[in-house]
């Protein structure tokens, strides 16, 4: 049995879709109901929505042999995962955005309000900059403009909420994408299966 | 004499098992206190694989530390016989913080060293009783034992400033970011290999080929480059062994002569290993 760890939400529908056109399908999962795990014994495989930022735990820990998970919560877990596929859906990048009048001051310590606290100390460490961490959980464009924080680090898919929030994006630095990950220990006992599953995605994804 | 009628747990039943397997090859049971100085560790953190360290303060004033590895005392402790290999097993507690873990934890660890005077026969050795240790935990389940070698990565990584990044990315297996990342084409292969030895073989130098050669009887063995460990320590083979149903690596070792070389033995090589046996209590069904 493999068990699949999908991401709760937009991106999850994304990544089942692409699962579907591979050929695995599980019935019932489509309706609105609050079913969470659904099972295909004909390809002795199961899977169940979790929250987008817990896929990492089911697989690191072998609940889920499989999962798919956003590159940007594997950049903020650094999960002891295998990475073995590029999905390409759900496709943003991870930017630092202000306020369209914002000068950074370089004898202050910036002040960076996100999601994303590890992501964040590791990129403004790279560039040797003090920051004070301010994590918050969603509506992050609220910070710069209350004067919560001078910076925001966050997912920008297309811009349009920092645009009419008048924020522009400082720099991006950083492409994300759904991945497929397994873990270590399913990978040499299931591995077979699994490298099938990886292989059914691939090929899929030449198609489209 | 007692008889000793009382019901064992698995993970003692395992270090009992371990014991037998390593005192069979010759193994010299080493007993170490609990404690060794905090300045022993402070340079060498890289090699913990938790930086955080269990302090506390000697009635002397000294700060003293509660040992968070085996392997570094054991070296501490040996002294270089020219033309000569020693050879120990232990069996005791460490405090680690694991990973995602926000606290300190006691971790029983078994595990052997083989320090001295090393030939290729003795390397064999060590990774074959790897294998048999696995197999002694495992019972009727199935293991597997990744073999990589820390020299052949890091003289295809080089060493700037994404060598972190591309070491991150062999250790998961993640083609697509070594390619984003330039990587080598060659490394690219290693991490695409199949697993099989034999396939593997051309890849390696003549002295490890032939290492790999003599193990090649055994199907456990497999070629992973994901089975990384710390370049700074490791020179040779490194290895992680798995058993199924347990979600992560139970055992971990390779050859650390760099690691000798640090700590001030000049001619001796090591190989050595350890199995954390806590993780067995871990083993659930997952089918």
């Amino acid at each position: 049995m493999i068990n699949i760890a999908l991401p709760k939400g937009r991106l999850g529908l994304k990544v089942y879709k692409l699962f579907e056109s591979a050929g695995y399908e599980f019935p019932g999962i489509m309706d609105n109901s609050r079913k969470l795990i659904f099972e295909n014994a004909e390809l002795d495989m199961r899977c169940f929505w979790v929250k987008p930022f817990d896929v990492p735990v089911y697989v690191e820990r072998g609940t889920a042999d499989i999962g798919a998970a956003g590159k940007d919560i594997l950049l903020e877990r650094s999960p002891d995962v295998y990475e073995l596929l590029d999905l390409k859906a759900g496709k943003c990048r991870m930017a630092v955005a202000a306020r369209n009048d914002f000068v950074d001051d370089p004898e202050r310590t910036l002040r960076v309000a996100t999601e994303f606290p590890n992501i964040a100390q590791k990129y403004y460490s790279g560039l040797g900059r003090d920051i004070d961490i301010i994590s918050l959980r969603g509506s992050l464009e609220l910070a710069p403009v209350l004067g919560l924080s001078d910076v925001i680090v966050d997912i920008v898919e297309t811009g349009t909420t920092l645009r009419e929030n008048n924020l522009v994006v400082l720099n991006f630095f950083a492409d994300l994408s759904a991945r497929l990950i397994a873990n270590k220990s399913s990978y040499k006992f299931k591995g077979e299966k699994i490298s099938e599953i990886m292989r059914r995605l691939k090929e899929h994804d030449k198609d489209s | 004499m007692f008889n000793f009628n009382i019901k064992l747990r698995p993970e003692e039943k395992a270090a009992f098992a371990l014991r037998e397997l390593y005192e069979a090859r010759g193994y010299a049971f080493y007993k170490m206190g609990r404690f060794e100085e905090y300045d022993f560790y402070a340079d060498k953190k890289d090699f913990l694989t938790s930086r955080a360290v269990l302090t506390f303060t000697d009635i002397n004033g000294k700060l003293m530390a509660l040992r968070p590895d085996v392997t570094l005392s054991i070296i501490k402790r040996t002294r270089d016989i020219p033309g000569h290999v020693q050879k120990f097993y232990y069996d005791e507690k460490i405090y680690r913080v694991p990973r995602n873990a926000n606290t300190f934890r006691e971790i029983t660890q078994t595990g052997i060293e083989c320090i001295g005077d090393l030939q290729d026969g003795d390397i064999c050795e060590v990774l074959e009783l790897a294998v048999q240790s696995l197999h002694a935990i495992a019972g009727d389940r199935r293991c597997v034992l990744d073999v990589s070698h820390a020299g052949l990565i890091a003289e295809l990584v080089p060493d700037g400033t994404d060598r972190q990044e591309i070491l991150k990315c062999i250790a998961a297996k993640n083609t697509h970011g070594l390619r984003d990342l330039g990587a080598p084409e060659k490394l690219l292969r290693l991490v695409e290999l199949n697993g099989n030895i034999d396939d593997a073989l051309p890849e390696f130098d003549a002295k490890t080929a032939g290492i790999l050669e003599r193990l090649n009887s055994h199907d456990d063995i497999r070629i992973d480059f994901s089975a990384l460990s710390s370049l700074n320590y490791y020179n040779g083979l490194v290895f992680r062994g798995f058993i199924e149903g347990i979600p992560e690596s139970i055992l971990s070792g390779g050859q650390y002569d760099s690691l000798m070389r640090m700590m001030g033995h000049k001619d001796s090589k090591a190989v050595g290993f350890a199995v954390y046996l806590d993780l067995i209590e871990r083993s659930g069904k997952n089918d």
